[in-house]
């Protein structure tokens, strides 16, 4: 296998003496849609955030094609190809659409983090959404940490899921592997999968 | 027009109206304090080009004022050793060096918090001009003989207010219209992206510190040469100048004037003097009648007075 798009070994992050990330290894294989899932507080922003250099780890390294990143902040981070959305929209409320383009210099990133973006998009939106994500992806060659509580949308475009609970890797898998996981269906989708 | 050719020609028109109002207004009193406006006006200018393109609120820009201030006198104190030609400019920047440096501390600092901060510091240099005798004089002040030539001007043209108010005005539209270019560059638009959201502008790339620094840094230059007009035209200084109610008074007039326009503390500089002038004449308590007219104004006209144009043509627009 050639280098993964973007690895992680051993994240941890402590909140005082809460561990919200207690040694996660995660691998993206170059152009996939993995998806990230997890009950409330598994620690799927927490990830987020240490891979894209919003909130510094407190132990592991993160590498993206190969480069160690672990050091950067979020800038350098973007600037070597990495990108991510938040959950919030986030915008710069006072500045024209033209401007915000403007601003927008470095080119596509390679590796994109999405943070539920289907958060507040009805049922059909959200899979139009998945729908141009996995177009998106394919056509630009990007490789996706898709973050999703929508999980027909998770189901519909990854072509693997990693399974987070209490700030540890629960499973890892296609779909059909991660709907059929005993350990998942108890922690995570419930009677709902059933 | 293209918007940089618009403030060109906006500074020239602006520039051309300060011989014809030092035409118009009969030399004494009022000439005096026009060019006392203007020196403040550089001042709230840098006030408020700190809250446009940071979003900072600073109480503490005195003490860039009156560094600069003190550090053209000393300079021109040692005519030996720098000819004023040198230590007038050097002054200003030395001021926008230290604000850099500054800034790449400061600027990380937000809010109310960063507010107290540029307090605190205002007054430690307060504290320092009266402490540092040897220096500054302490609390007699520096008293400034000026060479009798500077620029190739006498040094009485610095101190009469004919002069000082066409050197002060002049001065004042240069800086607004450095400051309007500015702004309008893409280093202002990224700076006021930062001011909107700074961990979007980060996510997309960009580094904000050091813009953020930069802008501070230039603050601190405009109000370092405001300083070094304040001391040519009144041939001293003291700790009064640093003063955090001298502060307090030029982000009173940012504040009157607005700070979205770069024009709008100079306008709020010159109402504060002007009607300052004609407050004293009918109460001693001049001051609380400003500052009932600054919490009307913040009130209904957020924006400040320089906001009005836009208000009314909105209210216009909205009958049509």
């Amino acid at each position: 296998m050639s280098a993964p798009a973007l690895s992680a070994r051993g994240l941890a992050r402590h909140y005082g003496g809460v561990a919200a990330l207690r040694g996660v290894d995660l691998d993206l294989v170059p152009g996939e849609i993995c998806g990230l899932i997890g009950p409330n507080g598994a620690g799927k922003s927490t990830l987020v955030d240490v891979l894209s250099g919003r909130a510094p780890g407190s132990g592991g390294s993160v590498r993206l094609f190969g480069q160690d990143i672990t050091g950067l902040g979020p800038a350098a981070r973007r600037h070597a190809g990495l990108a991510r959305s938040f959950q919030r929209t986030s915008i710069f409320p006072a500045l024209p659409v033209g401007a915000q383009l403007d601003l927008a210099l470095v080119g596509p990133p390679r590796v994109l983090l999405l943070d539920e973006p289907a958060a507040g998009l009805t049922a059909e939106e959200s899979l139009a959404l998945a729908d141009r994500l996995r177009e998106l992806a394919r056509a630009r060659g990007v490789t996706v940490l898709l973050v999703e509580h929508d999980m027909e949308v998770v189901f519909r475009i990854c072509e693997r899921i990693t399974v987070l609970e209490l700030g540890a890797l629960l499973a890892e898998g296609t779909p059909q592997e991660i709907r059929r996981h005993p350990e998942v269906v108890r922690a995570y989708l419930g009677s709902a999968a059933a | 027009m293209s918007g940089a050719g618009r403030i060109a020609a906006g500074a020239l028109a602006a520039a051309a109206a300060g011989p014809a109002i030092a035409a118009l207004v009969p030399p004494g009193v009022l000439l005096s304090l026009l060019a006392q406006a203007c020196i403040y006006a550089i001042l709230a200018l840098s006030v408020g080009v700190l809250a446009r393109q940071n979003g900072m609120v600073s109480f503490g820009h005195a003490a860039m004022f009156g560094a600069g201030a003190y550090l053209a006198g000393i300079g021109l104190g040692a005519p030996g050793l720098l000819p004023a030609e040198a230590a007038l400019p050097l002054a200003v920047l030395a001021m926008a060096a230290v604000c850099f440096g500054l800034g790449l501390i400061v600027v990380r600092v937000h809010g109310i918090a960063f507010a107290m901060l540029t307090l605190a510091l205002g007054q430690a240099c307060f504290e320092a001009a009266n402490k540092a005798r040897g220096v500054t004089g302490g609390a007699d002040g520096l008293t400034v003989a000026l060479p009798r030539e500077i620029f190739g001007l006498p040094a009485a043209t610095f101190q009469r207010a004919e002069g000082m108010f066409l050197i002060a005005w002049l001065a004042m539209v240069a800086l607004a219209a450095l400051a309007a270019l500015l702004a309008r560059s893409r280093f202002g638009l990224l700076t006021e992206a930062i001011r909107e959201n700074e961990e979007r502008a980060r996510f997309l790339g960009y580094g904000t510190v050091l813009p953020r620094a930069a802008v501070f840094a230039l603050s601190g230059g405009i109000a370092a040469a405001g300083g070094v007009l304040y001391v040519l035209y009144n041939g001293f200084v003291s700790p009064e100048t640093v003063h955090w109610s001298v502060s307090g008074s030029a982000l009173i007039m940012a504040l009157l004037g607005g700070t979205r326009t770069v024009w709008g503390p100079l306008a709020g500089a010159a109402v504060y003097f002007l009607l300052r002038e004609q407050l004293v004449e009918v109460t001693e308590r001049w001051l609380g009648l400003l500052g009932i007219l600054l919490v009307l104004v913040m009130v209904f006209l957020p924006d400040g007075l320089s906001g009005l144009p836009r208000r009314l043509r909105r209210r216009h627009g909205a009958e049509a």
